[in-house]
Order: structure tokens, then sequence, then C-alpha cells
């Protein structure tokens, strides 16, 4: 009789191994490289998985002055809010006029961006580049601001769209007999509405573009306005044998967006999982 | 009168969509229709491009380097599918038959895929490193010191680090978005199947998968098509080397085409990954509708 409820409870603590085991796997590399920030190199090469000795700065110090990390963060901010904005404002518009109207050539447009779903950015980058060079933007904030809001554009305008469309159609209708103008309506009567789509788009666009890698490596190249992935990524380059000041550097820069995380955890989850989650 | 005050009205929808169609038609549709272009002719940047037909699609099948890349993709796309949706469902389920703490755990399952492709790249090498790494230290302490090699600069090793590097950078997403769909299962359905004497794996398989299949399906297309495109990290911990063992497509654009400035053929290259991508999202909603029917 004891037997099943025994085993019962060993089974329970046996899967809270497993699941201790993988959140252990997930969350020891990240930690082990702020622990290695707080300690000299030389005793990292002895034993990699000690345990600070004692209150030692100098990696975070060094890697914030030589790294120029404040720098690179500043960077990050001009190149990330206005294409955070720049997506979110032009999906809430044009996701409102694919679901609320039905213009000629609606159907063709909203395919048309679709397609840029499913299109890598690798397909664009080289006559991009020409392009970008042309219009006399390359090396500036602009030759990665503006492809990252096309490149938002299209899961953009396709989580709004779907949004409102399932908006009940009395409230416009309402607001229309009053005679309000189409622009009023949206602005006043269903933008409000879509603030949870809308923090949702916030957040995947905000993560999308302060990680973004290739687009400011190839169109972004002068040193002073890296952003921290690139600026990063030189960093490790310049100062491969010196691990404490590169764990220092890799701590400046996941500390702020771990923060970040933890406070709008679900907004993350909800916004990098709404693509799959449909 | 009303007909034409309606069409009116429905033609302000244009006005709305206008903004945004105009910054994608400049920064995604004009550079895709000249990459379709330029993937037909011979440039180095300098001058003219020289139209050269369809020799860049012919040099493709020749291009030894590429099929190499190409294999490599596929070896990405299969493992970094079948091992994450395998131990993110068997995850997923453990959390959601056992409620407790599973907040706290999916937030910290879910840490990796909020980091960038360069930070986890630098982890990773870290862990990587022959002689100072908390890979090879550890295969010392136990007494496996013979297994301890250069992770990342040996032929035989190389891609297959910076997979697992990958799939512990996303298998927090697998396993939060397959939680998501279990949310959908009824514990009833499950219930009796325990009843009717259904074992673990049988109530699992065909009780608990065929309902969370669209968001499993969504999970696989997810992998796979970043298994086709997957650039960052690789450029980040091993370049595509050591001589091209972790080649992938995406990093053999790149050095085509910026560091052999072959623009025209980089474009090509290009073109075999939109093909591959299309190719990718037309299964997918064949694989949706089906879903949708089934339903």
């Amino acid at each position: 009789m004891i037997a099943p409820h025994a085993s019962r409870r060993v089974r329970l603590w046996l899967r809270h191994a497993v699941l201790i085991l993988f959140a252990f796997l997930a969350f020891y590399p990240i930690v082990v490289m702020w622990i290695t920030a707080l300690r000299p190199s030389n005793e990292v090469m002895q034993n990699p998985f000690g345990l600070p000795t004692g209150i030692f700065l100098d990696n975070i110090v060094n890697a914030w002055v030589k790294g120029r990390f404040g720098n690179y963060f500043i960077n990050s901010v001009i190149i990330t809010v206005p294409t955070v904005i720049g997506v979110v404002v032009l999906s809430a518009l044009a996701g409102y006029g694919i679901a609320r109207f039905r213009f000629r050539g609606r159907m063709l447009i909203f395919y048309t961006m679709l397609l840029g779903l499913t299109i890598p950015f690798q397909s664009v980058m080289i006559p991009l580049y020409y392009q970008l060079l042309a219009m006399g933007l390359l090396g500036s904030y602009l030759a990665v601001i503006l492809p990252s809001i096309a490149f938002g554009l299209p899961f953009g305008i396709f989580l709004m769209q779907s949004f409102f469309e399932d908006l009940p159609h009395e409230l416009t209708e309402a607001a229309r007999v009053d005679g309000c103008s189409e622009f009023r309506i949206f602005r006043s009567v269903m933008l409000p509405l879509a603030r949870p789509a809308i923090s949702t788009l916030i957040v995947f666009q905000f993560m999308r573009t302060w990680n973004e890698f290739l687009m400011p490596l190839l169109y972004l190249q002068d040193e002073a306005r890296r952003p921290i992935p690139l600026g990063l990524m030189f960093f490790q380059g310049a100062y491969t044998r010196d691990i404490g000041l590169i764990a220092a550097g890799v701590s400046l820069s996941t500390i702020p967006v771990i923060i970040v995380y933890l406070i709008f955890q679900r907004q993350f989850v909800k916004g990098l999982t709404a693509g799959a989650v449909k | 009168m009303a007909t034409s005050r309606i069409a009116a009205r429905q033609r302000a929808g244009f006005w709305f969509v206008l903004p945004a169609f105009l910054i994608y038609l400049v920064f995604f549709g004009v550079p895709f229709v000249a990459t379709i272009w330029l993937s037909f002719t011979e440039w180095n940047g300098v001058g003219q491009p020289a139209f050269t037909g369809a020799g860049n699609y012919l040099r493709l099948s020749g291009d030894t380097a590429m099929w190499a890349a190409l294999g490599n993709n596929v070896i990405w796309v299969v493992i970094g599918t079948v091992v994450p949706v395998f131990i993110g469902l068997i995850i997923a389920v453990m959390l959601w038959s056992d409620a407790r703490g599973s907040m706290t755990y999916r937030t910290i399952y879910f840490l990796p895929v909020v980091l960038s492709p360069v930070v986890i790249g630098i982890i990773w090498g870290w862990i990587y490193n022959p002689l100072f790494g908390l890979l090879n230290t550890s295969l010392r302490a136990v007494g496996f010191g013979n297994f301890a090699i250069g992770w990342l600069g040996e032929s035989e090793t190389a891609l297959y680090a910076v997979l697992v590097t990958a799939i512990w950078s996303y298998l927090g997403f697998c396993i939060v978005v397959l939680f998501a769909g279990l949310q959908k299962v009824d514990p009833e359905l499950v219930g009796a199947a325990r009843i009717d004497g259904a074992n673990a794996r049988q109530r699992f398989r065909h009780v608990i998968v065929p309902q969370i299949r669209p968001v499993l399906t969504m999970v696989i297309v997810y992998t796979v098509i970043g298994g086709f495109n997957v650039f960052d990290v690789v450029w980040v911990m091993t370049s595509g080397g050591p001589n091209n063992a972790s080649e992938v497509i995406a990093t053999y654009t790149y050095e085509i085409a910026f560091r052999g400035n072959e623009y025209g053929y980089g474009a090509t290259l290009s073109m075999v990954m939109s093909v591959l991508s299309l190719i990718a999202a037309w299964i997918t909603m064949r694989m949706r509708a089906s879903d949708e029917g089934a339903r």
C-alpha cells in the first residue's frame, strides 16, 4: 500500500531534479561570466570555476574605459528607439488600413508585405549597401534604422492587422455617425484598444533591433557609431587573451538586458513568442 | 450616391497603408528586385555589372564549397530541430503536469533567448577554450583529459560545437512556446487515457502530441527557417572555419560577396537562401492548412 505513494514521490523529485539541471544549464554560462568579470585573469586561468576572493573591479573599470561601453550603449539607444517607434506607428496605421477598409490593391499590398516575413536579410544586403551609399546614408545611424524599420514592418503589420480585424465594428460605426474623420476614429477609438498588441510589438522589435548584428556590421563601419553587439565583438577581437576583461564586457552588455527582461517578463515572453503562438 | 460615399470611405484605407508600403518598397522591395537582377551578372563593385545570363546559376552546380555549406545547413536544420523540440517537449510536459515553480523555471529557461548572438558566441567560445575553458577543465578533472580538444578549432567538431551553442540559446524559446500550447490540452482526456491503461509514453504520443500539433508545427518551422538562415552565432564563433568546416550558406554568401568582392555570384547565393526560405514557408502554409482541417 505504501509503494505507489513512495514511487510517486520519487517521480516528483526526479522530475524536479531534471528541471533544476536544465535551469542550471541555462543560467550557469551567463553567471560564470559575471563571476569571471570580478576576478583577475591569471586567477581565472588557474581555476575557471573559482569564485572571487575579494573585491576586484579593475576589469569592469577597464572595459568601461577602454571598451567605451557607455558609447556603445548610447549608440544602441539611438538606433533602437526610432526603429521601434517607426515600426509601431507604421504597422498600426497599415494594419488598421488593411483590416478595416476594402480598397483596391489591398490584398496585393498585404501579400507583398508578408513576403518580407520569409525573405532573409541576406537576400537584399548586397544591393542595399550600394543603395545606401548612393543615398548618402551609408555609415550613418539611418543606414541601420531605415532598413530595420522596413524589415520590422511585415511582422508588425501581420500582428496589428489580425488584432484590428477582431475588434467589433459597432464602435467605429458609432463614431462615424457622430461625424468623426477616419483618422480621428483610428486615433481616439481604435488605437487605445490596441494597447496589448502594441506592447507585444514594442518588446519584439526592441529585442530584434537591440541584438541586431549583421546590418550594423555592413552599414555602420564607423567605430564611433557601433551599437553594443558590434562593439563587443571588436572589443573581444582586440583583447582575446584577457578573459577577465572580455567577461567584464559581456557582463556590461548582458546585465541591462536581463534587468529589463526580469521587469517586463510577461511582455517579453508574449512578444518573442507572438509569431509562434497565434 | 450612398455606394460612392462608401467607396470613397474604403479608399481612405489606402492612405493608412501608404507610409509603411513606401518604406518597405524603398528598403526591401527595390534591393530585393536588384538582387534578382544582380544574380544574373558578374560584378566586383566597380563600374557596371556585366550580364552573364544563367552563368552564376550554372556555377552553383559545380561549387563544391557551396554544397558543403548547404550540407552543413541540412545537418543544422535536422539536429537543431529534433534535439530542442524533443527536449523542449519533455521539459514542457514536466512543467505542465506539475505546476509548482513553473513560472520560475520558465523565467530561467528563457534567459538565453534575450541575449544577443554575439554575447552567446563569446560565452561559449570561453567554455570551449582549449586550455582554460570550462569544458576541458571539467574533462581533465574527471580523468577524460584525452578528450580535451580545441572544440572550435578542429574540423570534426567545430560545426557541432557551434550547433550546441545555438541549441542552448533557443531551447528556452521551444520550452515556453510548447508550454503555452499545452495550456490548451484537456487534462481530463489525459486522465481518461490513464484510466484506460495507457502508459506515460502512450499518453504523450497519442493524447498530448495530437492536441498541440499546431504549436509543434510552428516551433519546427521556426527552427527550420532559422537553421537555413543562421549567420550571427557561426560568424562570431568560427567565421565558418577551420577550413570551411563550419561554413553555412549565409557565411559563405558573406565571404563571396564582401571578402571576395564577387557581388554578382553573392547575389546568386542570396537567391538560393530566398528560395529555401520560400519553400519552407510554402510547406508551412500547407501544414497549417492541414492542421486546421484536422481540428
